[in-house]
Formats: C-alpha cells, structure tokens, sequence
C-alpha cells in the first residue's frame, strides 16, 4: 500500500474534536457529515488510483491542471485596478520613453562630440 | 546547390512511394544525405562570395550557414517526430513527413533567392506547412488559438511589406540582390518615405519578433508538435533576421532616425522576457520565452547596422538554433514520458536519467552562453557594439545576461536537481534515439567552438 498521510497543514473539522462535539448544532453537525461523505469520496478515488499495481501514468490532479491553465493563460484572468495599471504603465510604458530619452540625448551629444571633433575614440576595436 | 533542391523535393516522392515498413528509415537515410551534401555550401574559395546556381538563386557567407542549418535539421525533425506519430495511420505519417519536407524546400529557396520578391513569396509560403503542423498535429485544444495568432500577427506584418517591395520595383525597377547596394531610395523627409521604411522592416520584426509583437511566440512553440517546435525556434525565427540584414541596404538613411524605438524594444525586450522566464510553470513555453530573450539581442545587432552587430546576429542566430531546438527535445523527452509540460511534475531526474541531465547540463550552458560555444561569441559581439552605439546599452545587456543565466539554471536545477517526485512510477529509460537526436545538435555547436569561421558572415 502507498504510503498516505493527512496533509499536515489541514485543519479538523470541529465535529472530529470530541471538546467541540456537544456545542454544535444539529445542522452543523448534518452540514458537517455531508461534506466528510463528499470528501471520503474524493480520498477513495485517489487512493484507489495511488494504489491501483496496473497504473502508469500520473494521478490527474484537477487544481493543478486549473493552476497551469490560469497560470499559461492570463489574459482572460486580468482586471485593471489601480495597482495593475500602475505597474503596467511603469514596466511597459515608462522604460520605452525614458530609454529614448537616455539614447537619443547621449547620441546627440556624440554627434556634436564628432562634428566639433573632440570625440575621444579610446575604444580602437572595430565596431 | 541543384544537387540538394533536387533530391529535397524528390525526398516528396519517395515519402509516397516507399514501403511503409521502411518509411522512416529510408527517409531519415535520405535526408541525412541531402544534409552532408549542403556542407558544401559552407566552403568559400572565391574573393566576391556570392555563388551563382541560376539567375534567381545564389547564395554567399550570410545565407550559407542558415542554409546548413535548414538542411542539417529535417533529419533531427524526423528522429524526433517518429515516436509521437508511430500511432497514426499510415497516411497521416506520409503526410506528415510531406509537409517537413516541403518546409525545407521552401525555406532553400528563400535563403538562397536572389530578388526581393521571390525571398517574400518564399516567407510566405513557410507559413502553410508550418500551420498545418501546429493545427492538426499539435496536443492541445489551444493549438487552433495558436495557428490563429501565427498565421495572422505574421500576415498582418508582411502585407505592408508586400506593398513596400512592389513601391520600390515601380520607382527603382529591379529588386534584384546585386543592384540593391547601389539604389537606396532616395532620403527624404515625407512621411510616406517614414511609413514605407516601417512597412519594410515589420514583417522582420513580427518573425523575430521584437518584444512588442512577439505574442503568436509563446503559443506557436508551445502548441505545436516537436517537429514543429524545432524548426519555429530554429530556422524560422531567422527567416525574419536573415530578411532585415538583406533589407537594410535599402533603407540606409532613415534607419539612423527612426531605429531608435526598435532597438529600445527589442533591448527592454530581452529583460522582460527573461523576466517573464523566471516565473513560467510550462516547460516548453520558458524555452518559447528564452527565444524571445535571444532573438531581441539579435534584432538590435541588427538594427545599429555596423559589421559587428551583422557578425554577432549571424552567430546567434546559428548558435541559438541549435542550442533552443536541443531544448525542445529535451522537453519532448520530458513530455513523452509524463504527458505534461508542467516543469514541477517532473523534477529531480538526474538520479532517474542520468545521461539525459548530462544533454539537460551541456544545453542549459550553451543557453546561458558559456564560452567558448558560439552563442558566447555572438553575444558578445552584439554586447560590444551596442556598448560601441551607445554606452547605456551596458545596463540593459549585462543586466539580460544576468537574468538570461539565472533563468537556464532555474530551468537545469528545477528538472535536474532536487528529490524526484513520489507520484513518478514509471519514467522509460532514455532511448537510443533521443540521444543520437541530441548528439547531433549539440556536436555542431561544440565543432563551431573551433572554425566559427563558417557562420561569420561577410566580415570575414
């Protein structure tokens, strides 16, 4: 048998937590066993899988597979709030305009640098 | 060159017409002559450097290596597409081969056209069979959003090309390669002169692409079959850098004006980019985005127009096909065993396959440019000569080298290093065929450490 334990971050329900039991309600406590019985569900499949000797491939894991989709395909997940548009226009708008800036200015100044002729090529490698 | 565009096109023949059983074997025999036979094209004895076959063909040291390059790579297209397709019917494989080779051919003829219109028909008519492949033959659902984008960002770029060229030949008369040099268009400042020297170079920047066009990228390369995938990320990808180095000529005077944008993009392109691969959990899609990386350095090589940057975007251009098409293999190698791209789900695997982490290791250096392999040699040409243009390039490349680094080695350790996932229980030893397939990418990289002569292009 493959070795499955509780995943050790997970929270009991407080119906398993005999302190707890006697405060609930009837409702909760009903509310509380539908949702063991849909879980205990989803363990068996999985544990059926992880246990099945014929398998080969890996267990389908349906959050995963979500997680990659959303992950490959942002587009469709994306929302302008102030905080998207903000480092949208500072990483995609801003640079594009400031490097023109940086470029043509320092371009220009070698120009005149070259027309006055007071260029200092001390980078002698062809270019 | 007959002795190669010949036998190509009759390999089309010998898919229909050879027994099935031997299919495969004989069409890999063929292709591996054709493509011993295109090593020829790499010796130069003569001072002009332009080879003549006919009037309309010829090639010379700038198309010569990606000649070589279109030719050495149908039969690592064909290593690699036989497991996946051995399921298909015996049709479908036929035609499958048909379409690969078809691409060759037209891919011969572009890099060796010698007039402007018959490279632009050629480019064009790359796109049909590489549509076919990723739409039909690709795994996913995304595949018809993915031929989508690639056929229409790559037509919506090149109509404005086909109008540029046909203005050109009505003013000048002749598109012909050797009368180029001698009849830029005259400079002016109009500006339908500015829109016709946008309309030139935009089908070249869509195929690279430049950062700001590069979306049909990531869904092209992701999508398509391995076949597909090598020969986008190899060759196809250069159609663009080989088509802007054969255009400049004629836009000489407004290009020191009105480059400023593109090299801006293509620099800030190149970081976000590789930023952008830090954060992927798709394996082929980090590769896909690392091209983008590679192929900006290349557009802006390009875009200064001085020897160095045409030197250093050639070798990339090689360097970077061999080395990105490796890695699509290797992420094949991955995907035929687990069925998935996600990089997580197949970690740790050098204790499981430890002769494919030794291909995993050599392709991750040659991404990140370890010399003395030739992706170091282009890219540092292309760093010095941006540096030479202007010296606040240095921020923008030293710092894209940086990321480019860190992301091939996230990328090694994340598959490589690490404890192999428990939900693994069955991973197929490493075949016989995958590692021939990446003995021969990687042998022509390790052999240009020593001749890079071959692929430096003019400025020999």
């Amino acid at each position: 048998m493959a070795d499955y334990r509780e995943a050790p971050l997970a929270t009991r329900p407080k119906t398993l937590d005999p302190n707890e039991y006697f405060n609930l309600s009837p409702e909760q406590r009903r509310a509380e066993e539908s949702r063991a019985a849909l879980r205990a569900g989803l363990k068996r499949q999985y544990q059926l899988q992880l246990n099945d000797p014929h398998r080969k491939e890996l267990i389908e894991d349906p959050a995963l597979t979500r997680w990659v989709y959303a992950r490959a395909n942002p587009y469709p997940l994306f929302r302008a709030t102030k905080k998207t548009s903000l480092l949208g226009v500072m990483f995609g708008v801003v640079p594009l305009f400031a490097l023109y800036y940086v470029f043509k200015t320092d371009r220009d100044n070698k120009e005149e640098k070259i027309k006055a002729g007071t260029l200092e090529r001390s980078f002698s490698l062809a270019s | 060159m007959l002795k190669i565009l010949i036998p190509s096109m009759f390999m089309l023949l010998t898919t229909w017409t050879s027994p099935f059983k031997q299919l495969w074997s004989t069409i890999l025999m063929y292709s591996f002559l054709v493509a011993t036979l295109s090593l020829t094209w790499l010796a130069m004895p003569t001072d002009t450097g332009w080879f003549y076959i006919n009037n309309y063909m010829a090639y010379d040291p700038l198309s010569s290596p990606l000649l070589v390059l279109t030719c050495w790579l149908l039969p690592l297209m064909i290593i690699a597409s036989q497991n996946h397709l051995a399921a298909e019917p015996e049709n479908r494989q036929r035609t499958y081969i048909s379409l690969l080779i078809s691409l060759q051919i037209f891919l011969i003829l572009a890099f060796s056209a010698t007039e402007m219109i018959m490279f632009y028909v050629m480019f064009e008519a790359t796109l049909i069979p590489t549509l076919i492949i990723i739409t039909r033959w690709g795994n996913q659902m995304e595949r018809l959003n993915a031929g989508t984008y690639f056929l229409f960002y790559t037509l919506a770029g090149s109509l404005p090309l086909l109008v540029a060229l046909l203005i050109y030949h009505s003013s000048m008369g002749s598109l012909s390669y050797l009368s180029l040099t001698s009849l830029p268009l005259t400079c002016s400042n109009l500006y339908a002169d500015k829109l016709w020297w946008m309309a030139c170079l935009l089908a070249f920047l869509v195929k690279m692409p430049l950062y700001g066009v590069h979306l049909w990228l990531p869904k092209a390369h992701v999508e398509a079959p391995i076949a597909g995938s090598m020969v986008l990320a190899a060759v196809l990808l250069k159609l663009g850098g080989y088509g802007m180095m054969r255009i400049m000529i004629i836009l000489d005077p407004l290009t020191k004006e009105l480059s400023y944008p593109f090299i801006i993009l293509a620099l800030w392109g190149v970081i976000m980019t590789g930023s952008i691969c830090l954060r992927q959990t798709d394996l082929k899609s980090l590769i896909a985005y690392s091209s983008v990386s590679h192929m900006g350095l290349v557009a802006a090589g390009i875009l200064i127009q001085t020897p160095w940057g045409f030197t250093g975007a050639l070798i990339l251009m090689i360097a970077h096909g061999l080395t990105s098409s490796a890695l699509f293999c290797l992420a094949n190698t991955n995907y035929e065993r687990t069925h998935s791209r996600t990089i997580i789900l197949a970690r740790g695997l050098q204790m499981v396959l430890p002769l494919m982490a030794t291909w995993w290791f050599l392709a991750s250096l040659a991404n990140l440019a370890l010399p003395p392999l030739p992706n170091l040699m282009g890219e540092i040409m292309i760093i010095t000569s941006l540096f030479n243009w202007s010296f606040y390039t240095l921020i923008l490349t030293g710092l894209g080298t940086l990321i480019t680094a860190s992301y091939s080695l996230y990328m090694f350790l994340l598959t490589q290093r690490g404890p192999i996932p428990h939900h693994l229980i069955l991973l197929e030893p490493s075949h016989t065929r995958e590692h021939l397939l990446l003995a021969l990418h990687l042998l022509p990289l390790l052999l240009l450490i020593a001749k890079p002569e071959l692929v430096w292009g003019w400025t020999a």
